[in-house]
């Protein structure tokens, strides 16, 4: 990366250079000096005055040198003063890099990189933290879903018991009253039996006494003790 | 057995009458005092209530029996009364009863009848029951109506029931 960077680096080192160097042969000094030269060497050591430039020939002369000097410099290979200047410049301007921006710009994508992967490893280790997160309230959900389960089941097995319970009382209940109204029938019958047999025997009883009294003269008492003298006497 | 106090008044009767030269007769009236007073309860309530003075419930006895019994058998009665033995006169009586009729080697037959016997129904009765039990017995004729016909005979611990009562009573049993 760093050479990738150093090569980056100088080619726009060299292409600023040639782009300066471009736009100073275009620009007017160059041209008047280049006039200048060009006149001297023409006409010798005249002066290029107005008063020189006056006539005819000599403006024409002079336009000449100007078209001769207007005439654009090689736009690849610059003035050897500009390639110096520019070289140096780019020179300068790359050890300043090498010393000071390089390193800088390199101390601040180190930092970014550990920013980065700091940040990396915070979201690594937040998102580790989440799945535990996440795996323990699923642990949890199941654990609680185990739970309610339970209690459903539970619920349900106490309603059933209470339920069987119930219907077992009921069931019980109702063979007791069963039991207890056959009881009060039978009860009732066999008193209702007794009161008719009771009644029945008063009267004939009552009746028998009646008859028995009519007939005990004393002729029937004697009778009565003799029977049982004898009957004592016989056993 | 008899009670304790009952056997003692009724040996201590037996002594007197002994003394006095008419046990057999003492025996029989109070025997007979016995039954007058199952007869009335108005009486029995009389002599055995300890709310009545001894003196009134004494003379009560002597005004009732005085010329009708000896006076051994009045003594012995009204001390039974102001002992306040009035409700076990009929026990102490059986008991008297008993104890005589063992020193003779009898045992005492208590006859529950509507009427009285007659001399001869006392003696086949007798000859009866000593066939029945084996044992001689002494006769103790109760007049009882409730009987209605019939004899009632007990000696001892032993009920030989023969009367119209039971026979109803049974009648109505059978229904």
């Amino acid at each position: 990366m760093k050479k990738r960077l150093i090569i980056a680096s100088t080619l726009t080192g060299l292409l600023l250079v040639f782009g300066m160097v471009g736009s100073a042969a275009a620009s007017g000094e160059s041209l008047g000096k280049c006039s200048v030269d060009e006149y001297a060497e023409k006409f010798g050591a005249a002066e290029l005055t107005p008063e020189n430039i006056s006539d005819a020939e000599s403006i024409e002369a002079i336009g000449e040198i100007f078209d001769g000097c207007i005439e654009a410099p090689s736009p690849i290979i610059p003035e050897i003063n500009e390639v110096i200047w520019g070289g140096g410049a780019f020179v300068v301007l790359l050890a300043l890099m090498l010393w000071k921006g390089f390193p800088a710009v390199q101390k601040i994508m180190n930092e970014r990189s550990e920013k980065i992967a700091s940040d990396l490893d915070e979201a690594d280790k937040a998102k580790t933290d989440a799945q535990a997160v996440k795996s323990q309230y699923e642990a949890e959900l199941a654990d609680a879903k185990s739970a309610a389960a339970a209690v459903v089941e539970e619920a349900r097995q106490q309603a059933e018991v209470l339920r069987s319970d119930l219907q077992a009382r009921a069931e019980t209940e109702i063979s007791e009253m069963k039991a207890q109204a056959a009881s009060e029938i039978e009860a009732a019958r066999e008193r209702a039996m007794g009161d008719l047999q009771s009644e029945v025997a008063d009267i004939v009883v009552g009746a028998a006494e009646r008859v028995v009294e009519a007939n005990l003269d004393a002729e029937a008492q004697a009778r009565l003790i003799d029977n049982y003298i004898n009957q004592v006497g016989s056993n | 057995m008899a009670d304790d106090k009952i056997n003692s008044y009724a040996q201590a009767i037996l002594a007197v009458s002994a003394a006095e030269g008419n046990g057999t007769q003492v025996e029989d009236e109070l025997h007979r005092f016995a039954q007058l007073l199952e007869g009335s309860d108005e009486l029995k309530t009389t002599l055995s209530d300890s709310s009545v003075p001894a003196a009134k419930r004494q003379q009560i006895v002597e005004d009732l029996l005085d010329g009708q019994v000896t006076r051994t058998t009045v003594a012995l009665i009204s001390m039974l009364v102001a002992a306040g033995k009035g409700a076990d006169i009929k026990n102490i009586a059986r008991q008297v009863a008993d104890l005589a009729a063992e020193t003779r080697g009898k045992a005492v037959a208590e006859v529950f009848s509507v009427v009285e016997l007659t001399d001869d129904q006392q003696i086949r009765l007798a000859t009866a029951l000593k066939s029945a039990t084996g044992k001689d017995v002494e006769m103790k004729v109760i007049i009882d109506e409730s009987v209605m016909g019939g004899l009632l005979v007990q000696i001892e611990d032993e009920v030989i029931d023969g009367t119209v009562r039971t026979r109803l009573k049974q009648l109505r049993e059978a229904f």
